[in-house]
């Protein structure tokens, strides 16, 4: 059977040494760097016409824009359209890599935790930045709940304070495990396809039930990488709400 | 004759010459006009149907995201809970005794987490299906 992580398996393409450190041009980056094209190549051939009355791929990357300033002004209110280029980015980014990574064949970016850990705590940061930013100290308004009596206070603060540090681990889990989960749920259910064909006997008759099984765990993969942008995009929305208005 | 006439009150907008329908010709009329209407009702009833299986996979996969969610949220607290007790004992050296309360607070704090993820989506859902706590939409009516 084959080794259903070699699939996630790190090679270095351009070996890089800077000063003792090994950051080498790996597949990794080289998967970043086609989403990230992918995803500028697709909005800048897209948006080419601007046309008033937009054509097929016009209208898609328009409903790109229109999908995430939805979830931000939902989430946010028109003030939060300021935080537009990193969400966006943040979407288009994550959503390319997870369907890029669908391709047989291909390097998930996002199924590596320190990636996703990576784009988790962009977001973290720049909630706390943004938070001090606009609000000064009454940013951290957000662990003194109103309407909490004084002597429950130092406990709900401490529930609190764990709850707003568990958010990045939460943030990036969540993608990460999501990816690697479905990723080898695939390759291992293929794998059984190719061990109940080398059975010897009428056991090779249930081969087909594992490729019924891929068929259907490919579609809801599908689901799975569109979703998983989704849900990282959503709570980046609410964390940085947390920023605008501490302590709502 | 005088029957037709008297029954029919839009004769006089036909164009057809003579004017008075038949009452074969009357029956067949009639039979087309329901058969026209219910084939509008099975149009309108086939729209209703698509409109609310939209609606209802919108649902089911605002349902998907929120249940992937709040497994990984309670999770996280308990993790972070634990860890941000084991480097405090191992920094003060008072292993286990703030491990152990703060694996508790982490889960306080999942538990939280998921309550308040529950009473936004629950929000959320109350204005998708029309209860009266949603925000109003503006619409054409508003300029």
């Amino acid at each position: 059977m084959p080794d259903p992580i070699h699939q996630f398996d790190l090679h270095r393409i351009f070996p890089i040494n800077i000063f003792g450190h090994d950051v080498s041009f790996t597949n990794s980056s080289m998967y970043m760097l086609i989403a990230a094209l992918a995803v500028v190549g697709f909005l800048v051939y897209a948006m080419q016409t601007r046309a008033l009355v937009p054509s097929r791929l016009q209208s898609l990357a328009e409903m790109a824009y229109e999908f995430v300033a939805g979830m931000i002004r939902d989430s946010m209110g028109d003030e939060g359209m300021k935080f537009f280029p990193l969400i966006f980015t943040l979407f288009m980014f994550i959503f390319a890599a997870n369907m890029i990574g669908l391709i047989p064949g291909t390097f998930t970016v996002t199924s590596h935790i320190i990636v996703t850990a990576a784009l988790a705590l962009l977001v973290f940061v720049t909630v706390i930045v943004a938070g001090f930013w606009k609000n000064g100290f009454r940013f951290l308004k957000l662990f003194v709940p109103d309407g909490v009596p004084v002597y429950v206070l130092p406990l709900v603060s401490a529930i609190e304070v764990i709850s707003f540090f568990s958010r990045p681990i939460s943030h990036s889990l969540r993608l990460f495990a999501n990816m690697l989960a479905g990723h080898i749920t695939l390759k291992v259910f293929a794998g059984f396809i190719v061990m109940l064909l080398g059975a010897a006997g009428t056991v090779k008759l249930l081969a087909p039930l594992p490729l019924i099984a891929v068929v259907g765990i490919t579609a809801l993969e599908f689901l799975v990488a569109f979703l998983q942008a989704y849900v990282f995009t959503m709570l980046t929305c609410m964390y940085l709400n947390d920023a605008l208005h501490p302590g709502h | 004759m005088s029957e037709a006439n008297k029954g029919d009150g839009q004769s006089g907008t036909r164009r057809e010459p003579g004017g008075n329908l038949g009452p074969e010709d009357r029956a067949a009329f009639e039979r087309r006009i329901a058969g026209l209407d219910k084939r509008l009702g099975d149009v309108r009833s086939r729209d209703a149907a698509e409109a609310r299986a939209g609606r209802d996979r919108r649902t089911s996969s605002r349902g998907m995201a929120y249940g992937l969610r709040m497994a990984s949220e309670l999770v996280a607290a308990v993790l972070v809970g634990g860890l941000i007790g084991y480097v405090l004992d191992q920094w003060l050296g008072t292993t286990p005794w703030l491990f152990l309360p703060l694996v508790i607070l982490g889960f306080a704090a999942g538990v939280r987490n998921v309550l308040r993820g529950y009473k936004k989506v629950q929000a959320e859902v109350a204005a998708s299906t029309g209860g009266n706590i949603g925000r109003s939409v503006p619409d054409g009516d508003d300029v």
